[in-house]
């Protein structure tokens, strides 16, 4: 007995009872292969991608916003709303022309003075754009597609950070509402001009959020690459569909109720192989940095030695299976900071990171002079992620005979806890486990957890000027070779001083329905191309 | 009873007062920021705190508690700090699958829990009440999360009956609502099932050595009649309160079987918003459940009435 007739015989005297028979399927056959029901990484919680910077949130908005440029697939930005551009010899004034035929949802032309509003909007919220914002004399619209940015000195990384898919990106929002709305206030009208419209009405925080193909969207001529060509839209609908529990997720691809998984975990991935309806396969290959971070500040890894020792000591390969399992297709070792096997990766004085050297780093930690400071290692149990790399931790920690205050707590806690400066015993912390996308990890300026200036340096705030000094020598690099040495220098002193200790590179799973194709791999679950039978 | 039933809705004011300031101050003194989580990991804390100030979490405690109750006693419970939608919003776009389940479950329930208890006490001592009786030890001790997963596995997986996961309203049809809904009803009553029919059967024994059972028994009345008219009538108070004391286990249940079931509903509205801090609607929907738990009690005193002539309020 199938569903419909189980359906029909079980409960057919309620429905006759209530009086309301049996509704028609709310998608018939045609349509439901005009619609994608896809399952995201998390709950689309709020849509504003400037006030928002979560990746989820991102990931929705490249539907609906279109950007000036869009990173293809070997991280170089290409011109998606641009037609043109032009730099001064003097490399200080960028005038950009935006191609004709753009459109907000609304129907309203994409004007220059859009442009120009969402740039300030989302200048203050970015790191690249934070430079760009100190550097900035005049950013205006000389007519309807023109738009002229003159800055106080050169800026190389223009069309990077125009285009870059970290958050949060530059998306182009219509003049009324970025100017209405500051950075730190979120929109309440989220009219883009990307190959989606958000139907809002249909949006319930936490459960779905619906997007259909927006008619008006002339997407540009080149094949998609990531974030750059031409963004075909195959389905009419695409559905958000937040299931907070993988299992459920599991099953209802196999199922056939949902169509693309985004992110399914590890233990459930040969449930799903062994299902000849559904394909599995790497999803993003910039992947992620395991990774905790040590407070630089308070006894004990406010000495050099102790974060070198516990570096030291370190296996990733330990971290990395307790993550991702045996599968070693899913994680690398990781000798730099940096995303391996993009054009900034590198291993320069990276020895100590590959060491994995239990008994150098008890010989370490004694030339410390450590005392048997309480480590506070906060870590968040509601994270998957987190909870595997603090349970590793906590055993190293433990190995090299160091005391550990193990703190079992929410990620929640964990994001107001960081930001205290407290010595441990007082509310602050000692270590906490995180991970980066490899998608920010990709420069010294998006990724942020490399950066060591100080108070102004992320949680840890690691105080090493060997590091910071790089940084400019990166932004003002006129080749990739140039870049590539700024990056090694930088590489090394970041690993001599323990900024921080990466855990190791790993990749995540998607899957999908095999009557679904067209799907690709990248940072963020591109809609375009993917089409369904 | 018009006197009673007003004076005990009048009670329910201070009750939700208790329940207002007890849910905002543990709220206040828990850690956590919304403010951090909003700025993602590429904020200052400058940019965090401007953040903490737009959203109004850097006012004092009685500043925002004053606010806040202002705004509750003029009907609004607020904005949710994440979605920029009002609480009341959320909360209406999410009570229909709740209610639903809650009241599939609850019928589900009792109308298989109350005979299987009083066919217990009537086979007492036989295997029909030992095969009662380990169903209910059983549905206590298994998780509703396990029961959930058995289920899907088995009536979605591999036979294909019903759908693993999702909620279609009731305005889409009988049909496709009560598909999405009986086995996360299943499921959920599991627990309820085994609390109501140990309660009843225990109830039942006690009422069956009762001089007026075997009265009626000599008088010659059937047996189905000494049961369910005689027999049960009298046990249905302790019965009846059982039942409404479980309507706080459907809520916490409710919160399990909306995430293993995928079911947009209240349950999972609470645990995204604690997840997040998100506080003002962490408060409303804290509020409506005592609320609607305070109703729910008041529903039961007035149902004693129904069942023993001798209550009278």
């Amino acid at each position: 007995m199938d569903r419909r007739s189980f359906i029909k015989t079980g409960v057919a005297a309620g429905a006759v009872a209530a009086g309301g028979g049996f509704a028609a399927p709310a998608l018939s056959q045609g349509a439901n292969a005009r619609t994608l029901r896809f399952v995201p990484q998390a709950n689309l919680a709020n849509f504003d991608p400037i006030w928002g910077t979560q990746y989820v949130v991102r990931n929705a908005a490249v539907l609906v916003w279109d950007t000036l440029y869009g990173f293809d697939d070997k991280l170089e930005p290409q011109r998606q709303m641009v037609e043109g551009e032009e730099v001064s010899a003097d490399g200080k004034t960028w005038t950009f022309k935006l191609r004709t035929g753009l459109r907000f949802h609304d129907n309203e032309p994409v004007l220059a003075k859009d442009v120009v509003a969402s740039i300030v909007r989302w200048m203050p919220r970015d790191p690249m754009g934070q430079i760009l914002r100190r550097l900035n004399e005049e950013l205006v619209a000389v007519d309807d597609r023109t738009i002229r940015w003159r800055l106080s000195a050169p800026f190389t990384k223009m069309k990077m950070a125009l285009g870059k898919n970290a958050t949060p990106m530059c998306f182009i929002m219509p003049e009324r509402i970025a100017s209405r709305f500051d950075s730190f206030t979120q929109i309440n009208e989220y009219v883009g001009s990307g190959p989606m419209r958000f139907v809002r009405n249909e949006w319930v925080p936490g459960a779905r959020a619906v997007f259909q193909k927006f008619d008006g969207y002339v997407p540009r001529n080149e094949p998609a690459s990531w974030l750059a060509g031409g963004k075909r839209m195959m389905v009419d609908r695409v559905e958000w569909v937040v299931m907070p529990d993988p299992a459920t997720a599991s099953a209802a691809l196999q199922n056939g109720e949902v169509d693309w998984w985004e992110n399914p975990i590890t233990d459930l991935v040969p449930v799903l192989r062994r299902n000849r309806n559904i394909a599995v396969d790497i999803a993003d290959p910039l992947g992620n940095i395991g990774a905790f971070r040590m407070n630089h500040l308070h006894a004990p890894f406010n000495n050099l030695k102790v974060r070198q020792a516990v570096m030291t000591a370190l296996s990733q390969e330990d971290y990395m299976t307790a993550l991702v399992g045996n599968d070693r297709a899913l994680w690398k070792v990781m000798g730099g900071f940096f995303t391996p096997d993009t054009p900034l990766y590198t291993e320069a004085g990276g020895a100590m990171m590959k060491a994995a050297n239990l008994e150098r780093g008890r010989q370490l930690l004694r030339e410390s002079g450590y005392n048997n400071e309480p480590v506070t290692c906060i870590v968040a149990q509601d994270q998957p992620i987190t909870k595997a790399l603090g349970d590793v931790t906590a055993d190293l920690l433990k190995k090299l005979g160091m005391n550990v205050d193990f703190v079992a707590t929410d990620w929640g806690t964990v994001g107001q806890r960081r930001a205290m400066k407290n010595p441990p015993g007082q509310g602050g912390w000692s270590m906490f486990h995180t991970w980066h996308a490899g998608a920010d990890a990709i420069n010294p300026i998006l990724y942020n957890a490399v950066r060591a200036n100080g108070d102004g340096a992320w949680f840890g705030w690691p105080n090493v000027p060997a590091v910071e000094a790089e940084v400019p020598n990166w932004l003002a690099a006129s080749s990739l070779a140039e870049e590539r040495a700024a990056i090694d220098r930088l590489n090394t002193a970041a690993v001599e001083n323990v900024v921080y200790c990466p855990t190791g590179f790993f990749l995540s799973y998607q899957a999908w329905r095999r009557n679904v194709s067209g799907i690709v791999k990248g940072p963020i679950p591109f809609a375009w191309g993917v089409s369904k039978t | 009873m018009f006197a009673y039933i007003v004076r005990r809705i009048l009670a329910t004011i201070p009750v939700m007062a208790i329940v207002a300031l007890f849910v905002f101050s543990l709220l206040y003194i828990a850690p956590g920021d919304p403010a951090a989580v909003i700025a993602g990991d590429q904020a200052t804390p400058a940019d965090v705190e401007r953040i903490r100030a737009s959203l109004g979490l850097d006012r004092p405690y009685l500043v925002r508690f004053g606010a806040w109750l202002w705004d509750i006693l003029r009907g609004d419970l607020g904005t949710s700090i994440f979605t920029n939608l009002p609480v009341a919003t959320m909360i209406q776009q999410r009570i229909e699958p709740t209610l639903s389940l809650m009241i599939v479950t609850l019928i589900l329930a009792v109308s298989i829990a109350v005979p299987m208890g009083v066919v217990a006490a009537w086979r007492q001592g036989t295997w029909v009440d030992r095969a009662v009786m380990g169903f209910a030890v059983l549905g206590f001790s298994v998780p509703v999360f396990v029961v959930g997963y058995v289920l899907a596995y088995v009536f979605a997986l591999e036979l294909d009956w019903l759908p693993v996961q999702g909620y279609t309203p009731f305005s889409r049809g009988f049909g496709p609502w009560i598909e999405n809904l009986i086995l996360p009803a299943v499921a959920l009553g599991s627990v309820y099932i085994a609390l109501i029919a140990r309660i009843t059967r225990a109830t039942m024994l006690e009422v069956l050595q009762q001089d007026y059972i075997r009265t009626a028994k000599a008088k010659g009345v059937g047996q189905r009649s000494i049961l369910f008219m005689h027999a049960l009538k009298n046990a249905a108070v302790p019965i009846v309160t059982v039942i409404g004391i479980g309507i706080a286990l459907l809520i916490g249940g409710a919160v399990v079987t909306e995430s293993v079931f995928a079911i947009p509903g209240l349950g999972r509205l609470t645990v995204d918003a604690i997840l997040r801090r998100d506080y003002p609607v962490i408060q409303g929907v804290v509020l409506l459940f005592s609320f609607i738990y305070v109703l729910v009690n008041l529903a039961i005193d007035l149902a004693y009435t129904l069942f023993d002539p001798r209550i009278r309020y």
